[in-house]
């Protein structure tokens, strides 16, 4: 069942005015972009930066609009949902980011933190926290701490404990696994593919490291400068890359 | 010439790095890997004469026969200015954002080596071109935000050679870039390691970066360098159960180890590095290996060949 189809999406964005009586000049970060995500599966983005990966993933999110094309969750065009539809439909995806440090509230309790998208659809219960937690392998009584008291890779497992408290059927995950150590990535990443299995999740996986991707992923898209320049399944572009761009990055990560 | 001798830093909580004896030549590349909170940058910053305020260095250090443990503050500084240079992860908070790039790298050449205004220009140029940023002309009297972030990188790399260092201590230097720029900033730096016949110490997280940036490495957990040796010959059969951990744990197809029914999982080290003041006092890995023997916890493993490690012995 397809979960999430992005037809031709475009994000172009003004750059500040170069010259007083000039047009601005218009960055495409994002030039129609094709894909289609089943329910379940993992679907990397791979790119360096400034090539459009995160722009994409925050219009999945509905974060942003896209100047063209349609982005489909369920069957359902983002853009023109009304937001009050589009809030009723938020827990359904949801995002986990690269510094967990950064989207936890420091002088909040991270069990305050985790049901704050229960609260948000006014669904809030005890007991899912404690459940989330167990999710990600974190003890129920940590929902009484602050972020400051875990690991980086323990606060990734809060971040996540927090998408997925509403058992969203997507989950974005942008660059979620960078900013830790070797092994602590290794764990996350099991994490993520056990959730996976345990609850259905689809995911949505950025990152510039195609080493991560081709462990978690089954299939990749290959983004430059906001153009899809390959995609396909992970196996067969890591065997046999079709554009030097992606050789590069295969080179650059160590797999060539 | 660096040579340490059982080299200790000692902070309120612990030891942070445990009798480490090393040479480092001019020209050799020694890699330093493990995960954060091991001990790596302490490392480098006690070569540097940087350990924080509130740690104790002690065991022995010489550059160039000096011996620097218990040194003061204006040898280091001496030291610091033609000898060890450093250059650090995130480029952007190295440089002043208030001063044109080219101001910042002549600054050391008028100070340390009393070059006037002009000449100081004419080798920061000289540098800049040396280091492969284009434009260099103009590049000097950018200011760090207009720069992207590789460039910076080989700004502070241009800085920290200004005054012809011996050795270069590089601390994550490719942590903050994309693969391609990381691939490019690790091939600069071994490109000038061997041109200027200087030695590179290369502290990372990456194993892919240090093996392509140097010939000898040295694993460090907990503060103790744990395994050593030639960096194709450490990275490709290690020995140290850390070791094979790290090398195991590193996402890639050919690691993933399927189990009944599943997908497959990435072998993994159980648990994270413990805050210094909960090391077990023997061996450090202790609580994580997977082939733990009763000794290790109290008894500290003694060096045999290339690694510490009670079960070394049995190749383990």
């Amino acid at each position: 069942m397809t979960l999430l189809s992005v037809e031709a999406v475009t994000r172009r964005y003004r750059l500040p005015r170069q010259a007083l009586w000039s047009p601005p000049p218009v960055l495409t970060a994002v030039d129609a972009a094709s894909f289609t995500l089943e329910a379940g599966r993992t679907l990397g983005v791979v790119g360096e930066s400034g090539s459009g990966k995160s722009t994409l993933a925050r219009m999945v999110m509905g974060f942003e609009r896209p100047d063209a094309g349609r982005i489909l969750f369920d069957g359902q065009d983002l853009a023109a949902l009304p937001p009050a539809a589009l809030r009723r439909l938020r827990p359904r995806f949801q995002m986990v980011f690269q510094d967990p440090y950064g989207s936890l509230d420091p002088r909040r309790t991270v069990g305050w933190s985790i049901a704050e998208p229960l609260r948000a659809t006014g669904a809030e219960e005890r007991g899912k926290v404690a459940e989330a937690l167990d999710h990600v392998g974190l003890r129920p009584a940590d929902a009484g701490k602050y972020p400051h008291e875990f690991s980086g890779g323990q606060r990734q497992r809060v971040a996540i404990a927090r998408a997925i408290v509403t058992r969203p059927a997507l989950l974005v995950a942008d660059e979620a696994v960078s900013a830790l150590d070797m092994s602590v990535q290794a764990q996350i990443l099991n994490l993520l593919m056990d959730l996976q299995d345990e609850l259905g999740l689809a995911i949505l996986f950025i990152s510039h490291d195609l080493a991560v991707v081709s462990s978690i992923c089954d299939h990749v898209l290959v983004m430059e400068h906001g153009k899809t320049v390959e995609q396909g399944a992970v196996a067969q572009i890591m065997r046999n890359p079709g554009t030097a761009y992606t050789k590069s990055l295969l080179q650059a990560g160590g797999l060539l | 010439m660096i040579e340490a001798a059982g080299l200790t830093v000692e902070l309120g909580a612990g030891q942070a790095v445990r009798e480490a004896s090393f040479v480092i030549a001019p020209g050799d590349r020694i890699g330093i890997v493990g995960e954060s909170g091991c001990g790596k940058t302490m490392l480098g910053l006690a070569l540097m004469g940087m350990v924080p305020d509130a740690g104790r260095v002690s065991g022995s250090l010489t550059v160039d026969g000096t011996q620097m443990v218990g040194a003061g503050e204006a040898t280091w500084q001496r030291l610091r200015a033609r000898r060890v240079a450093m250059i650090f992860q995130e480029p952007m908070a190295a440089l002043n954002p208030i001063k044109r790039v080219g101001e910042t790298v002549m600054e050391p050449m008028m100070v340390h080596l009393g070059l006037g205004r002009d000449a100081a220009r004419a080798r920061a140029l000289e540098l800049f071109r040396e280091v492969g940023i284009p434009d260099p002309e103009a590049r000097l009297r950018q200011f760090p935000h207009e720069i992207s972030g590789g460039q910076r990188q080989r700004v502070l790399i241009a800085l920290a050679l200004a005054c012809d260092p011996g050795v270069l201590i590089a601390d994550e230097p490719t942590t903050a870039l994309d693969a391609n720029v990381a691939l490019r900033v690790t091939q600069l730096l071994v490109g000038l390691a061997e041109r200027r016949t200087m030695g590179l110490v290369f502290i990372s997280h990456d194993l892919a970066a240090v093996a392509r940036a140097t010939e000898r490495v040295m694993v460090m957990y907990g503060g103790d360098i744990v395994e050593r040796g030639a960096t194709g010959e450490v990275l490709v059969r290690p020995r140290h159960p850390y070791t094979q951990g790290l090398l195991s744990a590193r996402p890639s197809p050919g690691n993933m180890r399927a189990t009944a029914g599943r997908r497959g999982r990435l072998p993994t080290i159980p648990g994270s590095v413990p805050p210094l003041a909960e090391l077990a006092p023997g061996c450090r890995f202790s609580g994580r290996c997977p082939v733990e023997l009763d000794v290790c916890r109290g008894e500290r493993p003694p060096l045999r060949g290339t690694m510490i490690c009670h079960r070394a012995e049995e190749g383990a």
